[in-house]
């Protein structure tokens, strides 16, 4: 039998073999981070044993500051609500994360669900990635500063972005990533659409997770 | 189109990042199986339905998927302020409950 | 051909860029920086169409929005644009034009034969004709296309569209001189502010006043300046060809931005759109939307070459334009004289009829150094002219009465041009909740200068009366320090020399219809609303027939109706019909202003949601593996399914056929992924399951699964699906397709509004687990192949258990669970990993004859079975026991699940209701229409009672017969063995005029044991 292999939610654009680096021939820079580990949490923030036992299972502190993420030794973890957050990490540490949140949090009211499956992100960077979303979302997101968070629409459908000191990042559910994907295309075309190379750290598919 | 505040995200937001969820603070009867018809007919079909100010429930369907509470003007839009539903449920029964 | 141009260094167009355009097949020269109608005018082209009703000659009235008449077409094939205004087309080389309407040619107008006919077509005409309502789709064809408007492309268009959301501080419309200076001061204090305005240049009415002075400046001087430092400041986006057309709630503002229109056709950008919609949210808004001038109302005022004077001075100064060289204007106020001085100075003869006896002494003066015949105390009476304008017939005025004196002198002419005053814009400011004022003193509706700003809309300009340059500029300057006040800021500005030139003005006359000696009706018609031929003495008949609001005169006579919206019509009908009834003006009040303020695209309103964005289309992991096997799909909510997969020679029933066969008696596989899943954990998830389900779950076991019926508070059902147990706090809940995101907003509903202490948590997976369904006989052995971690062993994995595994390398939840009564299974996988379990799914089936099948089979298997789908066979008046179903529901749980009490109302417990059930048509090879009718006989005589309808129909590949599931009035009793022996099994389901007999059975008709699925 075949070695099981990977497909992301925007595999069918092959934007892999499209990438490369970015200069200024165009005004928008986006790609596919694809293949990422993702883990829905819920939970009691104002409880310290919830915060504390996740915040050392991830090593990154969680934010309880509404519309707010941290990041750390490539994992991050995005504020959804007061009770939901997500945790992105590479594939390979996507099982002891799940197993560490599972053990530890054993107890204490919480939900640990893998969606590993269910999400990707798109990188979206150049001078006009700013117009792009302006285009496609009722969000003011020049008021979105870098470590901020937001969830909300995206053409007909929903995203939540986040602003990284290199641009956006959009957290895109699989079965609307193709639309989302089109819809940014679109937006962008007058500006010139590049296909944007990704450093390779931290990018790597994610594991099977049990 | 209004704008909302949403007092989870703490942010002003436009409407179309929210769904409509009705009256808000509507009463369940606590023992439905004893309710008459009429109480829980009350409760099924009757809305305040005001011209005025309306307490509402909303959800912020495309951020922090959470209920709140808006008070609303229905005849002009104008919006008094949204709060969480134990803030807003505070406020509500601090003026009385009235519609 | 004669030239109209005068070539004068302040025009605005470029007398060194010639252009030519077409117009009606016929080519004419023009200049970059005309509009179609100034280039028109410029070439002497006078008559543009014909009007709505009687067929009477038209030319352009206007030179902006507010055109009523010169509609026209645009282009050819997929670019053409039909009802443009002439006015508002900007020239660009090789401009293709043409007349909307004159038909069928505009020298041969059919309707003008109305013309001596037209005492008979009076307001309401055809209210009052038309009453025989079979004809009128017949007439209705033949009145629209004589009314002449263009016609809608009829391909595709090829252009795209956006929109753009913007967030600003102050949003500004219009870029005369108070938008200007505003800008310029918002703009100064750091603001973050955008102004718009709907021309190719900003300037207003500064354009058509080049000779105003401004501080000692030029008007162009003083504009070029404050233009050059709006550009230098990043905080201030100036957006010109961008009309706002719509204010709604909380300041937001719609405008189209122009972006291609204006080039020619092979200089337009294939990557930017034609047009932008701006959605533009302000914290403030200032409305300086100036004014239009409107026209007095007179005899034979529709005639080409009769136009507003304010116009004639636009085409003069800003175009280059003297419309005609002997010029008559009548005037009711001080606004026309600077035109008429201009005009003079052009080398016009000008006569200028003041209606008022006693004129502005500096303006006469002026208008006497410039060569203009001031006359005192006259108006006109009527124009002459057909094709064009030949004269005036002046009426020397009452100086109190607006009656006539004393007959005037015919003035040869050949052009015509009348002020009634300045009407402010006020439509935009009306939109969301404003109501404009009277003002006698300046006879027009305005905006007040403080607007509503409270609610952050704040007015300056024109659009408040304030007609004065010098006053304007002040007021926008208090109005600018206003709207910083209003956002704790303070204006950082040095006192300016605001001073113009413009003479102190006094009082306008009140008139608005300038009599002609007759009573209304029996002179020369005097047109109020050009483009719905509505005249004067049409409005008097509407207040004779006793039509009392204005809304339902403007409904009768269709006044305003138009696609100018009654710029210039609307408050001359107002005043008339209030001088018809006797009341004042404020009595009659104004009609609603509603968006659109002028027309706005398809295309725009769309935006990028057309084509392959036109609405979200979900994808399931394994699309490209059913588009590699000739799947047709279809939509499922937004999700693209297999409906059945094609082989050659196969048409859709044989492939259904062929799909269900396989399932049945062998194997097939469906790709299950869209089904809405939802994650549930806490240690009180079998108590939040035991509420929102009808059904019980406190003793599923970990391991196992349950049909759950899902009912909302009126006890009818909402949604269903199989929810699992993954351990004593962890389910999965599976929902219908469609259901997903409304069962998840209806969970935390019910978690955050009332069960809050519940220790519960959901989140959506849906997108996470790739879903194939394996099902039939030989499943068991698929799976094996491909799974050596899990026990198949029927003893060991029963129906409705689910165990963890591996299944082809990857991790996975089997649920052993049927929608189709077979053996199945149903592999849950990480999506990532769908299309290789699907591939390898169907490499281990192979040998079997595995099939991926559609919903089409899909549908037919679960029928079969008399298995529902929420939403087709039951509509939301469905109760579990109308579906006969109770079976699912447990009625001694301790709390209230959602809808039980509902259960017990008298309406819902009532005897006689619907209630599903199966058909069975006499002749098996008749396939009944979803949606037939049940009916208890044959009989048609009305009335016939309805019983019920078909809900679900197919043909059972696996009987070979046609089956159906119906809701029926009393079905349950009716297919019991007492119905059958009174014979109330014996229905009729008629459709599509047939009736065919049926019998009510059993919905199950396949393995009603349900030994298959226990196999």
């Amino acid at each position: 039998m075949r070695e099981p292999i990977p497909q992301s939610p925007l595999h069918a654009f092959g934007l892999a073999s499209q990438a490369r680096a970015v200069d200024e021939g165009c005004g928008v820079w986006a790609n596919e981070i694809a293949l990422l580990g993702y883990i829905s949490l819920r939970g009691n923030s104002a409880d310290p044993a919830f915060v504390n036992k996740v915040t050392s299972v991830t090593g990154v502190p969680l934010p309880v500051e509404p519309c707010s993420f941290a990041t750390s030794g490539g994992i991050k973890v995005l504020w959804l609500s007061p009770d939901e957050w997500i945790i992105v990490c590479g594939g390979h540490r996507l099982s002891d994360i799940l197993g560490g949140l599972r053990s530890g949090l054993e107890g204490i009211r919480s939900q640990i669900a893998d969606n590993s499956g269910g999400y990707t992100q798109v990188l979206l960077k150049g001078r006009n990635a700013l117009d792009v979303l302006q285009h496609a979302s009722v969000y003011d997101f020049a008021s979105l500063a870098p470590g901020r968070v937001v969830g909300t629409t995206f053409g007909k459908s929903s995203v939540y972005a986040h602003r990284m000191d290199e641009g956006f990042c959009l957290l895109v559910r699989r079965s609307f990533a193709d639309y989302i994907w089109r819809y940014l295309a679109r937006a962008a075309a007058p500006y010139g659409l590049g296909i944007a190379a990704l450093e390779a750290t931290g990018h790597a598919g994610h594991g099977v997770a049990a | 189109m209004f704008v909302l505040f949403c007092p989870h995200c703490r942010e002003k937001r436009e409407e179309e990042e929210f769904g409509y969820g009705g009256e808000a603070f509507r009463v369940r009867p606590v023992a439905p199986e004893t309710a008459d018809d009429e109480t829980w007919g009350d409760y099924l079909f009757m809305r305040k339905n005001p011209k005025g100010w309306h307490w509402e429930l909303w959800t912020h369907t495309t951020g922090c998927r959470k209920f709140f509470v808006v008070k609303r003007n229905t005849a002009t839009n104008a919006i008094a302020g949204s709060w969480t539903l134990a803030e807003g449920r505070n406020v509500y029964d601090a003026e009385g409950g009235a519609g | 051909m004669t030239d109209f141009r005068i070539r004068h260094p302040n025009a605005r167009v470029d007398f060194r860029r010639p252009l030519s355009f077409s117009f009606d097949g016929q080519v004419y020269p023009g200049y970059a920086g005309d509009t179609l109608a100034s280039a028109l005018l410029g070439n002497g082209v006078r008559m543009l169409g014909r009007s709505f009703k009687y067929g009477r000659p038209r030319g352009i009235v206007g030179a902006g929005p507010e055109e009523p008449n010169a509609l026209v077409q645009i282009e050819a094939g997929p670019l053409t644009i039909p009802n443009l205004k002439a006015t508002q087309v900007e020239l660009y080389e090789g401009l293709i034009a043409r007349r909307t309407s004159g038909w069928p040619t505009l020298a041969f107008d059919l309707k003008s034969f109305c013309g001596p006919l037209s005492r008979f077509m009076p307001a309401g005409f055809y209210y009052k004709t038309f009453q025989n309502q079979k004809l009128w789709p017949y007439f209705e064809t033949i009145i629209r296309q004589a009314a002449g408007y263009g016609s809608a492309p009829e391909e595709a268009d090829p252009e795209t569209y956006d929109h753009r959301h913007r967030h600003v501080q102050v949003v500004i419309v219009g870029g005369g001189a108070c938008g200007l200076f505003a800008a310029l001061d918002l703009g100064r204090s750091g603001l973050n502010v955008v102004l718009l305005d709907e021309q190719n240049e900003m300037g207003g009415w500064l354009l058509s006043s080049p000779h105003t002075s401004i501080g000692g400046e030029s008007a162009e001087a003083w504009l070029r300046a404050i233009l050059a430092e709006l550009q230098s400041l990043p905080n201030v986006a100036v957006l010109t060809r961008t009309s706002a057309f719509a204010l709604h709630d909380m300041n937001l503002l719609l405008a189209v931005e122009q972006l291609q229109d204006h080039r020619p056709l092979a200089e337009r950008s294939e990557s930017k759109p034609r047009q932008r919609l701006h959605r533009i949210r302000a914290d403030r808004i200032i409305l300086a939307t100036g004014a239009i001038e409107r026209p007095l109302v007179f005899g034979n005022n529709d005639l080409p070459g009769v136009l507003t004077a304010s116009a004639l001075t636009t085409y003069l100064n800003r175009y280059g334009v003297a419309v005609g060289k002997r010029v008559v204007l009548q005037t009711s106020n001080d606004h026309v004289y600077q035109g008429a001085c201009d005009l003079a100075r052009m080398g016009c003869s000008v006569v200028l009829a003041d209606t008022r006896s006693r004129p502005n002494t500096v303006w006469e003066q002026r208008a006497h150094s410039a060569g203009v015949d001031v006359r005192p105390g006259y108006g006109i009476a009527a124009a002459h002219g057909g094709r064009t304008t030949h004269a005036a017939r002046l009426a020397k005025l009452d100086g109190e009465q607006n009656t006539v004196l004393a007959p005037g002198p015919l003035i040869e002419c050949d052009v015509v041009g009348s002020s009634g005053g300045l009407s402010p814009t006020v439509h935009l400011y009306c939109h969301d909740g404003g109501r404009p004022l009277w003002d006698e003193s300046r006879l027009a509706f305005v905006a007040p200068e403080m607007g509503r700003a409270e609610a952050g809309i704040f007015c300056t300009g024109a659009v408040t009366g304030t007609f004065g340059l010098q006053a304007g500029l002040e007021q926008a300057q208090r109005v600018t320090d206003a709207v910083l006040a209003s956002l704790q800021k303070s204006a950082t500005r040095k006192a300016r020399n605001l001073e113009t030139d413009e003479p102190d003005s006094i009082p306008a006359r009140r008139i608005f219809r300038v009599p002609d000696g007759k009573p209304e009706g029996h002179g020369k018609k005097a047109f109020v609303d050009f483009q719905n031929d509505v005249t004067a003495a049409d409005i008097h008949l509407a207040v004779r027939e006793n039509y009392r609001s204005i809304e339902h005169i403007k409904r009768y006579t269709a006044l305003g109706f138009g696609t100018d919206q009654g710029k210039l019509s609307n408050v001359n009908g107002f005043a008339i019909a209030a001088d018809a009834m006797g009341k004042s003006i404020p009595e009659v009040g104004t009609t609603t202003y509603r968006p659109a303020y002028s027309p706005v695209t398809f295309g725009t309103l769309a935006g990028a949601h057309e084509g392959d964005t036109f609405e979200p289309r979900r994808y399931t992991a394994m699309h490209a593996a059913h588009v590699k096997r000739d799947a047709v799909f279809e939509n499922v909510g937004q999700w693209l399914r297999p409906q059945y997969f094609l082989r050659p020679g196969e048409d859709r029933d044989a492939a259904v056929r062929r799909e269900c066969l396989a399932a049945r008696r062998t194997v097939g596989i469906m790709d299950a992924s869209t089904l809405g899943k939802i994650d549930i954990q806490g240690k009180d998830v079998r108590e939040f399951l035991n509420r929102i389900y009808a059904n019980a779950w406190t003793q599923l076991a970990p391991g196992k699964c349950r049909y759950g019926l899902m009912l909302d508070e009126n006890g009818m059902v909402m949604d269903d699906g199989v929810t699992a147990c993954i351990s004593d706090r962890h389910f999965l809940m599976t929902t219908t397709t469609g259901g997903a995101a409304r069962v998840l907003t209806w969970l935390e509903n019910w978690h955050q509004t009332e069960w809050p202490d519940l220790d519960v948590y959901m989140t959506s997976v849906t997108d996470h687990w790739a879903t194939a369904a394996v099902v039939g006989p030989k499943s068991r052995e698929v799976l094996a192949k491909v799974c050596s971690d899990i026990d198949f062993a029927p003893s060991a994995f029963k129906f409705m258990d689910w165990r963890e595994g591996t299944v082809a390398d990857v991790p996975a939840r089997v649920f052993r669970i049927s929608f189709s009564g077979e053996l199945a299974f149903e592999i849950n996988v990480d999506a990532s990993y769908g299309p290789h379990v699907w591939e390898a799914l169907l490499e281990a089936g192979a040998e079997f004859g595995i099939m991926p099948y559609g919903t089409d089979a899909m549908h037919v298997l679960r029928a079969e079975k008399g298995f529902i789908i929420v939403g087709q066979d039951t509509d939301g008046s469905m109760t579990p026991f109308d579906l006969d179903m109770a079976w699912a529901v447990a009625m001694k749980k301790p709390f209230s699940f959602i809808g039980k009490r509902s259960l017990a109302r008298s309406d819902t417990s009532a005897p006689n209701r619907k209630q599903l059930v199966g058909l069975l048509t006499e002749d098996p090879t008749v396939v009944l229409a979803e949606g037939a009718q049940i009916i208890e006989q044959s009989d048609l005589e009305p009335p016939v009672p309805m019983l019920g309808h078909v809900t679900s129909s197919y043909f059972s590949p696996e009987l070979n017969r046609s089956i159906a599931m119906a809701v029926v009035r009393d079905g349950i009793q009716r297919r019991s063995e007492e119905g059958r022996k009174l014979g109330r099994d014996a229905v009729f389901a008629y459709a599509d005029g047939k009736t065919h007999k049926v019998k009510v059975v059993s919905p199950v008709f396949v393995d009603p044991e349900g030994a298959r699925q226990n196999a």
